[in-house]
Formats: C-alpha cells, structure tokens, sequence
C-alpha cells in the first residue's frame, strides 16, 4: 500500500479526533467510518480488484455481466426492476472473506482469462420504484474499488444518476468508467452525438477524467475495449488504494469548510494585559496594595513612633491582618478564603468583558463554529475564576519587611525617652521636696541658665518628636516601596490565574483548529494553502 | 360548483401567495412548494377553466425522458413541430399544438399567464411555442412538455407547472422506465388531483409486450392509477415519425376525444372537480406549515426575550446591590465633597469659574466630571457585560433549533453584542445623567425639597441623588463600603444623613425608574437585532387565520 494513503488515513484520524465534539457529529462520523472502511478493506488485502456494475433499470447491467462473465448466472429480463440483489463472480482463487465483508452471498467462479483478481459485482438498480435496491446500491457504492456506470440513450441523463451518484462521487473521476449501452439501437452518428454528450455532462459533474464507452452488451460491441481497460485496473492492483485516498480526500475537504484557510491572530499582549488588570481589580489588588502600606506605616510607628502615644496605634486593628492577608507567608499553603470583600457586579462584568475581547481578538477571522468554541473555552466557571483569584493574593507574599533601622531607632527612642524620663523624675524629685521644704537633699544644678532637669526633660521631648516625625516620612517612603513591590508580588499570581483558566484554554482551542486545519492539509494532499494571518 | 367559486378561489389564491413560510423548518422547502403549486394552478388553471368551460380540452404529454414525447407529438400531427432527438433532455421549451380555429383560446394570457407566448421558431426555454396545426381536431390542444427527470431541473419545474395547468395527462413512458421511481410520483400525484390520465407505454420490444403491459396493469392497480393504457411498440423510426400503424392506439383514442363534445366535457368536469377537491386538503397543508412558522417564530422570540430578560435582571441586581458604589464612586463623591466645590458654587459662581479655569490650565478634570465618568464606566461595564451574555445565551438557544439556526448563520456577529451597544450606553447614561440634574433642578426649588438638599447645590445634589439610586435598596450595605474605604467619618455622616433624606429618596426613585427604562431600551434595541431576523420571514396571525376563512370559502362554493 502507498506511503501516502498511509499519511493521508493519519492525518485524518488525528483531524477526527479533534474534530469530535467540535464539528458537526455526522461529518465527523463520515471521517470516522472512512477510516475505519479503509482498515478493513486494507486488512482484505489489495490482490483484488473489486468493479461494480452499477447502473438504472433497464439499461442492461446483468446482461453485461453475463456478457464478461462468460455464463449466465445472472437474470436478464423484461419485467423492471430485474435483478433485486447483488451477485458476485470472482476471476481466480480467494476473495471470499472480502464477499463476506461486501455481504454479496451470490457467488460464481469464472476461470481466469486474464482478469485474475478481478471481483465484478451485478448491482440492482437505484432508480425503480423499489427502495429497497437503491439502498443496496447505497451500500455497496461505498465500498467498491472501481464503479463501472452503466446506461443506455434513454437514461444517460438522469437526476437520478447525476444528482444522487455522479456529482457526490467527483473525486473518485479514476475510479470509474461510464458505459453507454444498447448501442446497437444507434446509428454510427448517433452513437457519437450521444457519447459527447454524455461526456459533457460527465465535465459538469467534475468528472472529466472518467473514460466514457459505447458498448452494447448484446452484440459484443466495444466489450473488448472494456475488457482490456479492466485487465490494466487489475494488474496494476491500485484501484483500492485510489479508491480509499479518494475517500479520505472526500471526508476531509468536507471537515475542511470549518477551518478556513488561514491562521488566527491568537492571544495578543495587550489583551492578555487588559484581562490581568481586569482580574486585578476583581481581586482586590488596589485594596490589598493600600492595606500593605498602610501596615507598613502602622507597624513603623508602633516601632518608631514617639514611645507615650505610639501605644494608641495598637487600637486600630492591622489593616492586613483584618483582611487576613499575609499570613500566609508566600509559601503557598493557605486554607480557607481571605476576609476580602467578594468582588462587585462590576468588576465581574469587566472581567467577563475583557475574558470575551480576548477570546473574539484571538479567534478572529476563523469561521464558525470556532469563534463560539474559542469563547466556550475561555468563559471558564467565574465562580472558580474568584475562588482562584482569592487564593493567588492569600498566598501571594505581600508581608512588608521589618527595616533594619527600626530598632536603632527603636533603641534612640528609648535612649531619648529615658532621658526625658530622668529629667523628668529629677524635676519631680526636686518638687516633691520642696513641696515637703526639705532643701538641699535634691540638687538642680543649672547650665546655661537653666536646671540640668529641665535641660534633659527638653532634649527628650524634642529629641522624641523629632525623631517620630523624622521615622513617620521615611516610613511613609517605605509604605510606598512596599506598596510597589506588593503589588509585584500579587501579579504572578494574578497572571497565573488568567494564564490557566482564560489564556490557556483559548490557546489550547486554537491549537486545536491548526492540527486539524494542518491534519486536513495532509489528509486532502494539499499542503500548500497555510498561508498565515496578516 | 357555485357562482361564488371564482371569487373564493381568487381569494384563497391571494391569501396564499400572500402567506410567507421562510423559516427553515424541516418541511418548509416542502410547504413553500405546496403553497406555488397551489397558487400557480389557480392562476394557470382553475380561474381560466371555470370561467372558459367551453374551451378546448388541454392534453399535456408529458413524461421521463427520452420516452418520446416529442416524437409522439410530432407523429400525430405529421410535423416536426417539437424537435426529438437522441440527446438527452431534448425538449427543453413547451410546445403547444392545437388546430388553427382554437388558437384564439391559447394565444392570450388566459391560461398559464406567466409563460411569455411565440408563434415561429424554435422552442426555447421560458416561452410557450404555439403551433397551429390542421392535424390536431378541434376542441384538443396537445402540449408538449418538458421532462420529469433529467438533471435539468428548470424541466423538473416547469413540467410540474404544465401538468398542473393540463385538463388531461397522456403520460409517455417505456418499457425501460416504467417501473421508476419518479414518474410514479407523478402519477400518484395526478391520483391525488384527481387528473384525467391516460398512460403510453413507449417503445416496447415486441417480444416483451405481453409481459411488461401485464407488469404495469398490475403496478397501476396496485398504486390505484386509473387510466387508459395505450401501447406502442419498439420500432425504427421513418423520418423521425412513429409509423402510423404503431401510433394507432393514441391516434384513436385522441380522435375520439375529438369526435365526442359529451366525452371531453366530461374529461374537463372530471380533472376540475378533482383539482377542487384536492385543493381544500393541499391548502389545509400550507396553512399547518404557517401555523408551525408562527409557532416556530414565537418559541425563538420567547427564548430571546428570556435572555434579555435575565440580562434585565442582572443589571438591576447589580443596580440594588449597591456594588456600583464601592471604590471610586463614592471616592469621587467624597472630593466633590471634600474639595468644597459645593459651598463654592453656593457661594459664589466666580469662584466655580477660577476652579475650570484652572483644570483647564493644569489639566486636570474637576472632580464633578471625574465622578460623572466614573458613573458613566460602571454603568456601561454593567450593561455591556450582561448584553453580551444575553446575545451568546440568545444565540446558543437559536442554534440549537433548525429555524434559528438557520437565521443565526444568516446574521454573523449575533452572538455578541452589537456594535453600536458601546456609544449608545453612554448616551443614555450621559442623558440620564442629564435627567437628573434637570430633575434636582426644577424640584430644589419646590417646596418639598429640604434645606438640607438644597444646601449642596444643584451638582452636589444631583450626585446625591444618582448615589441614592446606587444604594436605594441595599443603602446600607452600600454605606458600609464607604466606611471599608476609610473615607472620613465626617462625609460618611453626611452621605447617611442625605441617604436617609425623605427629598433624596423620592428624587432617587424617580431617577431610577428613569435608568431602568433607558436599560430597557437600550437592552430592546439589543433584542431586535433577534426579533429583526425572524420579521417578514414568517405569516403574521392573521394571516394564517384569514387563510382558513378562504379555505373554508372554497369548500363551501365548490
């Protein structure tokens, strides 16, 4: 068998599994039972060569039969329809298994003259008022590896033949002969007329290679000719295998009218961009971010702040802790929600909205049904889309760090605080006893015109409001360098969220639709037309 | 047959071709058939022949081909006036032969008013040759027509217009083709009619005749096919013309057709008693098919309404559930606020002025105008996501039945929002916006607004208002956002004092119901790009219920 009927029944199964829940179910099915037809028939092996006279009523088939099968096995007569089931002879030895896979139970053996191999089937006819024979017809058409029409002037003609047969058959043109019988009632001239005409006929079905003979089964006239192009048919053993490679082409040019002849834009940047701030800001991210810095200048000033009021700072809950952020540590293992607020009908319209833009701008300019699937996959369970969107700023380490400074300044507030507290302690001292008028016990040395006391207990003030206020701006920078590099830590796991549900799937879908295009390529032997998207 | 019956007719005729069957149901193609047969044999054949009763008899020979209809033809009259031939379809224009006296029946638009006529040359598709022939007896017209079964099916067509119009069928088949599928439909076709028939049995090999005449008689009583069965057999031709001795069995049925008034009188009673009797039934059959499109039509409208309806739902519930308040809005609220804007425009106008002057110098937008366009995004984000969802779930309904799946593929684009959704939602918010502006404008000076209303000014006020539509319902869950966003607790106060404000939420309710209704709008021309596929596809109700009076007006006359 050739390579390339090989690659062609690969390339289509690959296209059918693809296509499968995607394409409509019966042209999927058409590819499916193609494949599967060309194992068994392959399995038969191609040592015969299976012709089948097919042909409307009356127009002479069993005759012919009787005529190249040198008997009279099959009846000939008046009465239409005449022959009612097929009937098969067999050039040779063997065949009987491929009989048995055609369901032909009529048999006769004709010794070889030349036509070993040959199987010629006698087909009922398709056009009598008995529907039973066209569905036989209908069967046994599909399986045949050469179809050899046979009619007369008063039928060559009809829809029936052209419009049911010939015209859904145009790929097979190799794969059958068109027999113009009872020639023996036309003059020469005629004969010829009608040939023309029938080949004209033939060119408006697509069938311009099929040969087209004016025989007569009766008188012997042009059954020579016949007889020497079957000899040739099934010699050269390759009848089946065009036949198959025909079929294939046939299955796959119709999946092909789905994928159109050029490739996607797919997932732009900017839209991915668009969609990662969508999710953003259903996430909470602008919130998430305030609360980190907000924490950060929390935390400074319980560390920094000026130590006798700091303490009012602990009434107010920690912004990210109230929001049950960052316990998490980056790590990744968190169970339960954040206490996030959910997110509002608008951002989950702008969500939906961007998750749509993308999945139509990636799809565009494919035919349908892709634009439909493309978004199909993409419009993922918005509910799981939240829980994920939660989880990714739950575990996503946002915890803003503990400058080192901190506890210098922390030590210099101290340091300043127990100035002021001697100082303080001194004065107090020095009132108490003086209130108590014993002198001299507690000594107020003066410098510079004032009681060292009262020096200390200023330079600590000072000292600590001045460093609460310096610490209060440089912890307000650091709020803002954190907020930055929160909002860094927070996208990975926003992206990793559109990248899994919104992103990938659209990418999968389209990688879907350029296999198949690629497999129906391949599968119709045309591998030129991927011209890509502008 | 009443002095009614022409009038009913034309009524039942124009009803019909009035009744539109363009979705595509499973047997629509098959109805919208049924309906141009019907109304084409009214035109072609009924009116003309109950007015004309006394008009030659019309035989139409018609048949498969290549069963020599033409050489039949010819052969009687003695001319090649239908040229036959070996090349299949030969006939390809109608040829209408009758004898000279009875041309004036034939030669206006009286019968078959849309086929054009031709006296000389050729026959040529889409006109009728008229021939006129001493051969043919008076008070007989023969039409030659096209085949039943070739692959051109412009034939098909016409040859089923011609036999609709004939008084009688001289169908011709062989001994090759008699036992075929289609021209057995026709047949049973003229069964139903109740058409008068006569059967040539074409080209029999004399071996064969005894068997297949046998064959056939046994097919036609099977089938219940009454007709004369006329013989001839397989010869070769002289000139092109049937022997006469072949042609004996038509010639002498034709000629005494001919001879006998009382006989073809009977002939023309008998196929229009049967067309008229049919013809209740056929159209019975076309108005089910209408009634089927309108039902058909009103399970799509219904499956867009309820898209669009849900996608009403949702945005209202977006509207109550105080969602639109959160983040910037209420922000934007608290700087128009916080910014003074409010005490300045009540103050003074100039003050107001310097502020624009000086957003348009720095380029920054007042903070009024950021709250306007915040509004407007919020909306606009609502009400595009909830119409697209709409027009994918509409859709996605549409294709799953085989009428609106066919519409769906005729309208590329319908799945997703229209292209026109994004500008027209931010008119109608700007105008609603607008409206409520115009609203706190003409009642802050009515008595019912309070001091407090009226002491933020008309901006000031008017985004009262349009927050209080946000938070109408669920005000509360709406205000505690407002705490959530760590605005001070001074313009909290103040917003629930306002929220609470009787003024505010009447104005509120007004302006709501305002909104809503330019959703519904906005959202209805959404739905009409559905209910716009199936308009002038389908017959309207009446329609279909004026046919049934016409049928029944027919029956009635006939």
């Amino acid at each position: 068998m050739s390579l390339d009927l090989d690659a062609r029944l690969v390339a289509l199964d690959e296209a059918v599994r693809v296509a499968d829940g995607r394409l409509e179910p019966e042209e999927v099915g058409a590819g499916r039972r193609v494949i599967e037809k060309a194992g068994a028939r392959l399995g038969l092996g191609i040592e015969s060569t299976v012709a089948a006279l097919a042909g409307p009523t009356g127009a002479g088939k069993s005759l012919l039969f009787n005529a190249l099968s040198g008997g009279d096995a099959a009846a000939v007569g008046r009465r239409r329809p005449t022959t009612s089931e097929a009937r098969a002879a067999v050039w040779g030895d063997g065949a009987d298994t491929l009989l048995d896979w055609l369901d032909v139970r009529m048999r006769h053996r004709v010794d070889g003259d030349g036509l070993e191999g040959l199987v010629l089937l006698d087909l009922p006819d398709f056009d009598s008022v008995e529907t039973a024979h066209r569905l036989e017809v209908d069967r046994i058409v599909e399986l045949v590896d050469l179809l050899v029409w046979v009619v007369e002037p008063q039928k060559y003609a009809d829809a029936a033949l052209h419009d049911r047969y010939l015209r859904p058959l145009r790929r097979h043109a190799d794969g059958m002969v068109f027999l113009l019988n009872q020639a023996d009632l036309l003059s020469a001239s005629e004969a010829g007329a009608l040939r023309d005409d029938a080949t004209r006929l033939l060119g408006e079905d697509g069938l311009r290679d099929t040969p087209v003979l004016v025989i007569s089964a009766l008188t012997g006239l042009g059954l020579e000719e016949l007889r020497s192009l079957l000899v040739e048919r099934v010699a050269a053993r390759d009848a089946a295998v065009a036949r198959l490679a025909a079929d294939v082409e046939a299955a796959a040019e119709t999946l092909r009218r789905w994928c159109g002849d050029m490739q996607p834009p797919g997932v732009r940047k900017e839209q991915r961009e668009r969609l990662v701030a969508a999710l953003s800001e259903a996430a909470g991210v602008p919130r998430v971010v305030e609360a980190v810095g907000e924490a950060h200048r929390r935390r400074g000033a319980l560390a920094t702040g000026w130590p006798f009021v700091r303490w009012v700072r602990r009434l107010k809950p920690d912004p990210l802790r109230r929001l049950r952020l960052g316990e998490g540590g980056g790590d990744g293992e968190r169970f339960g929600r954040t206490s996030m607020p959910p997110a509002t009908d608008v951002q989950r319209a702008q969500v939906a909205t961007a998750v749509r833009a993308l999945a139509d701008e990636a799809g565009a300019g494919l035919p349908p049904p892709w634009p439909r699937l493309v978004r199909a996959s993409a419009a993922s369970d918005e509910a799981r889309v939240l829980d994920r969107l939660d989880h990714a700023v739950g575990t996503a380490d946002i915890e803003p760090s503990a400058p080192r400074w901190w506890w210098v300044a922390s030590m210099l507030q101290r340091l300043v605080a127990a100035v002021f507290g001697v100082g303080a302690l001194w004065i107090a001292l020095a009132g108490v006893a003086g209130l108590l008028r014993i002198e001299d016990v507690v000594p107020l040395p003066e410098r510079n015109g004032a009681p060292i006391a009262t020096w200390l207990v200023v330079i600590g003030l000072a000292g600590g409001l001045l460093l609460a206020s310096l610490t209060r701006l440089v912890n307000a920078a650091g709020a803002r360098r954190r907020r930055r590099s929160a909002e860094r830590a927070l996208r990975p796991g926003i992206e990793a969220v559109a990248d899994e549900l919104v992103v990938g799937p659209v990418e999968r879908e389209l990688a879907a639709h350029e296999t198949l295009r690629r497999s129906l390529a391949v599968a119709t032997g045309d591998e030129d037309r991927t011209a890509r998207a502008p | 047959m009443t002095p009614e019956l022409p009038g009913a007719l034309r009524r039942l005729r124009d009803d019909l071709a009035a009744l539109r069957l363009d979705l595509e149901l499973p047997d629509a193609a098959h109805a919208r058939r049924a309906r141009d047969d019907l109304v084409g044999q009214t035109d072609d054949y009924l009116l003309p022949r109950l007015e004309q009763m006394k008009a030659p008899v019309l035989m139409v020979v018609g048949g498969s081909t290549g069963a020599g209809k033409s050489t039949i033809v010819n052969s009687l009259v003695g001319a090649e006036v239908s040229p036959a031939g070996v090349l299949r379809p030969t006939t390809r224009g109608p040829t209408l032969v009758c004898h000279p006296d009875d041309l004036r029946w034939f030669d206006d638009d009286r019968i078959l008013p849309r086929l054009p006529r031709a006296t000389g040359g050729p026959p040529t598709p889409g006109t009728l040759l008229l021939v006129p022939a001493p051969e043919v007896p008076a008070g007989l017209a023969l039409l030659d027509s096209p085949d039943i079964d070739s692959v051109l099916s412009e034939n098909r067509a016409l040859a089923t217009q011609l036999l609709a119009a004939a008084d009688a069928w001289l169908f011709v088949t062989t001994a090759a083709r008699y036992a075929d599928a289609v021209p057995w439909e026709f047949l049973a076709t003229a069964r139903e009619r109740g058409t008068a028939l006569a059967i040539v049995l074409n080209r029999v090999p004399g071996d064969a005749e005894r068997e297949v005449t046998a064959h056939l008689q046994e097919m036609m009583r099977a089938q219940r096919i009454d007709a004369v069965l006329l013989v001839v057999g397989e010869t070769h031709l002289e000139q092109e013309r049937l022997r006469e001795v072949d042609l004996r069995p038509v010639r002498r049925w034709l000629d005494g057709l001919a001879a006998d008034a009382q006989a073809r009188a009977e002939l023309i009673r008998r196929t229009l008693t049967g067309a008229l009797r049919s013809l209740p039934g056929r159209a019975g059959a076309v108005e089910r098919a209408g009634a089927e499109q309108l039902a058909a039509a009103a399970d799509l409208r219904s499956e867009a309404d309820l898209a669009y309806a849900s996608a009403r739902q949702e945005i209202e519930d977006a509207l109550r559930s105080g969602s639109l308040l959160r983040g910037e809005v209420v922000a934007r609220w608290h700087e128009v606020v916080g910014t003074g804007e409010l005490m300045r425009e009540l103050q003074s106008r100039l003050a107001s002025l310097r502020d624009r002057l000086a957003s348009v110098v720095t380029g920054r937008e007042m903070p009024s105008d950021q709250l306007r366009e915040a509004v407007e995004h919020r909306l606009e984000a609502v009400v595009r996501a909830a119409a697209e969802r709409a027009a994918e779930r509409a859709a996605l309904a549409w294709s799953e039945r085989p009428a609106g799946r066919a519409l769906v593929e005729t309208a590329p684009g319908l799945s997703q929002a229209s292209m026109e959704l994004r500008s027209e939602t931010r008119e109608q918010v700007r105008a609603w916006q607008g409206h409520v502006m115009e609203l706190v404008r003409k009642e802050g000076s009515s008595k019912r607004a309070t001091a407090r209303l009226a002491s933020l000014g008309v901006n000031g006020a008017g985004f009262t208002v349009m927050l209080a539509v946000f938070a109408s319902t669920g005000g509360l869950t709406g205000l505690e956002t407002v705490v959530a966003g760590g605005t001070s607790a001074v313009g909290h106060k103040l917003l629930e004092a306002l929220l609470g404000d009787q003024a505010v939420r009447a104005l509120a309710a007004r302006a709501r119901d305002d909104l809503v209704d330019r959703v519904d709008r906005i959202l209805r021309n959404e739905a009409d790009r559905f209910a716009g596929l199936i308009e002038g596809r389908v017959p309207e109700a009446e329609a279909v219920a004026r046919l049934h009076t016409a049928i029944d007006g027919v029956r009635r006359a006939s």
